[in-house]
């Protein structure tokens, strides 16, 4: 280190706290799991909803990211399926993002907090702590390398990487590969994009006591489930305010899970379904 | 997973660019024993980012760059940059002078001409010989359509007329920004910045003066340490005392063509250092105003003569207003990666390289 940095008023910026946020909400329609041969669960849809708000302010190290998230998968399951008609996460959102050259810049970012089903019979053991380490090199202003590492020690493969790419292949075309929602970008205007791109999500959820006593299957009581999705789609971009922009996105979802994975039980997708998203989300 | 997908706002342009040409003489990095001037570390630690400097290790590396402060506008964003150079502050003055940024193109600048203290329409034909590429194209287009991103005033925006003619650049649309160009150098040298005609043809108004001012008084020790030389420049206020050079170009902002007009200004002080200030006042697009300053002091490294040069990079721009988070940090990452690169570029033309 051949020059040390004066500190200055960093903290001068938290008079106007940089905010972003997310509402979101998706409508998937009937689709169908399978366990084994015969075991199967029919035409259920499902609503998954999402609330988003965290606070950017700059800090000397990099950007500071706190603030919270909430999201509920529900599911309209038929009677008798041995699969929770409720995910439920709420927790902080605890990240940094860290500038480590002109070309690098990294985050790292935590969500503890409770991920369950109906929030009715909590323990500690609903406490997780899910967190991710990802870097980005800068090669050009057009190009931007991404790898990133995710970690859920209550998740089957605790670790996973990821390597992704963000390019600006023509002024009007960007392809921003990167997880967990890869895009291919058309800028129709200033202030309204379409895409086509997916949507991949994994979290692990704890089951009450009780779950497989009620569902027909002991062993599931108190288990971990892994709920995985992929939804692959086109949608919309419109920036309706500096600090409002609408999305609308309709596809398909071709892959689900559900995967009790501690007690050997996994529904895997055995029939696809169409979906719907609406999104508003911003930062000022 | 998600790991962070930053935007991007690429700030490539000529005043990224020319500020490299202060870093004069490479021989330097081979040095090994430096002696330094005790007052222009303190000094530079007085005003600056950097507090502690190793000026022996400065002198053996790159570019040291870092984010500015905060700025309370998020329109604005600053960057400060160190390093050592070879030759007296008067040498890196007069090589930066020289220099000429269109060689590289990977700077994107297209076009680059200096101007006469009495600038006419004249002065810009070469805007007919534009390059036939997609940022001029863009340019075109934006003007024959006067969009809302075109930054000129109401009263040049009527004086606009759609003609035929061939080339990248049709005569009209060169006609028109030769005329708004050639109006508002002659306007900078009577009146300095204050005299110049707000951006308000979209509707809102935007004046390049205060913009730079506010960027300034973002930045209260630089601008106390450059009040002395500003106070004598056409920057943020009347015309100054002091006689700019004066240049245009035409450049790639974001993809986008872009003509600008800026000035040039530089002082010598006392025990033979220099301050100086590059200001685009004008730009049709891309950002509104930036400004380089540098402050350059004589040391001596392995007993031959070198400069300390601390230089601060500011710019305006509307597209950086979207900017949050990661993705503010990335753009300055990025300003950041063209000062370093511009260095480079006058590093190899004007000492054949490392």
């Amino acid at each position: 280190m051949f020059a040390e940095e004066n500190t200055g008023n960093w903290f001068e910026s938290l008079g106007h706290i940089p905010t972003e946020y997310i509402a979101e909400d998706t409508y998937v329609g009937d689709g169908d799991v399978q366990r084994g041969p015969n075991k199967n669960v029919r035409d259920f849809y499902e609503n998954d909803s999402i609330l988003h708000l965290v606070f950017t302010p700059r800090i000397k190290p990099g950007v500071l990211r706190i603030g919270a998230e909430w999201e509920r998968f529900s599911f309209g399951l038929p009677h008798g399926a041995a699969l929770p008609d409720t995910l439920q996460s709420v927790g902080l959102v605890m990240g940094l993002d860290m500038q480590f050259s002109d070309s690098i810049i990294v985050r790292a970012e935590g969500q503890p907090g409770v991920y369950d089903t109906e929030f009715d019979d909590l323990s500690w053991d609903s406490f997780n702590f899910p967190f991710l380490i990802g870097g980005t090199y800068i090669y050009s202003p057009n190009l931007q390398l991404v790898l990133g590492v995710s970690v859920d020690i209550e998740r089957k493969y605790p670790v996973l990487p990821a390597a992704g790419v963000r390019w600006k292949i023509a002024p009007q075309w960007l392809l921003d590969a990167v997880l967990p929602t890869p895009r291919l970008q058309y800028e129709v205007s200033k202030d309204v994009s379409l895409y086509i791109g997916g949507n991949v999500k994994q979290t692990s959820y704890r089951v009450p006591d009780d779950f497989g006593d009620t569902h027909g299957i002991p062993r599931l009581n108190h288990t971990i489930l892994t709920y995985s999705e992929v939804r692959t789609g086109a949608g919309l971009d419109w920036k309706i305010s500096n600090i409002i922009t609408a999305t609308g996105e309709v596809g398909y979802q071709p892959y689900r899970n559900f995967d009790f994975y501690r007690a050997d039980v996994r529904y895997h997708q055995d029939g696809g379904a169409p979906y719907g998203t609406i999104s508003l989300h911003g930062a000022f | 997973m998600s790991v962070m997908k930053p935007k991007i706002l690429n700030l490539q342009r000529h005043f990224l660019v020319r500020a490299g040409s202060l870093l004069l003489l490479l021989l330097a990095l081979r040095l090994g024993l430096t002696t330094a001037r005790a007052d222009a570390v303190s000094d530079l630690a007085s005003f600056s980012i950097f507090g502690k400097v190793d000026l022996a290790q400065l002198a053996k590396s790159d570019v040291k760059t870092a984010h500015g402060p905060p700025m309370s506008n998020q329109r604005f964003i600053a960057v400060q940059s160190c390093y050592v150079a070879s030759g007296s502050p008067s040498q890196q003055i007069e090589a930066l002078r020289r220099w000429d940024p269109t060689k590289h193109r990977e700077l994107k600048v297209f076009l680059h001409s200096d101007l006469p203290s009495n600038p006419t329409a004249a002065n810009f034909e070469q805007l007919k010989n534009a390059p036939g590429n997609s940022s001029v194209r863009s340019l075109v287009a934006a003007t024959q359509k006067l969009g809302p991103d075109l930054q000129v005033s109401r009263e040049e925006a009527k004086k606009f007329s759609a003609g035929a003619g061939g080339g990248a650049m049709p005569a009209s649309v060169a006609a028109f920004w030769a005329d708004v160009l050639a109006a508002r150098a002659k306007g900078f040298v009577s009146g300095g910045m204050s005299a110049q005609p707000p951006y308000d043809h979209a509707g809102s108004s935007v004046r390049a003066s205060d913009e730079v001012n506010g960027l300034l008084r973002d930045q209260g020790k630089i601008r106390s340490q450059f009040s002395g030389l500003l106070g004598a420049t056409g920057i943020g206020r009347g015309a100054g005392s002091l006689k700019p050079e004066l240049y245009w170009e035409l450049l790639d902002v974001d993809d986008q063509g872009v003509v600008t007009l800026g000035a040039s200004y530089n002082r010598g002080g006392a025990g033979g250092t220099y301050q100086a200030a590059d200001v685009l006042y004008y730009a049709s697009g891309g950002y509104y105003v930036a400004l380089t300053l540098y402050q350059m002091w004589p040391v001596t490294v392995e007993g031959k003569s070198s400069t300390l040069v601390w230089r601060g990079d500011m710019i305006s721009a509307v597209s950086l207003g979207s900017l949050h988070g990661v993705e503010r940090l990335a753009s300055e990452s990025v300003m950041m990666k063209n000062i370093t690169k511009a260095v480079a570029f006058f590093r190899r033309d004007t000492s054949g390289g490392r």
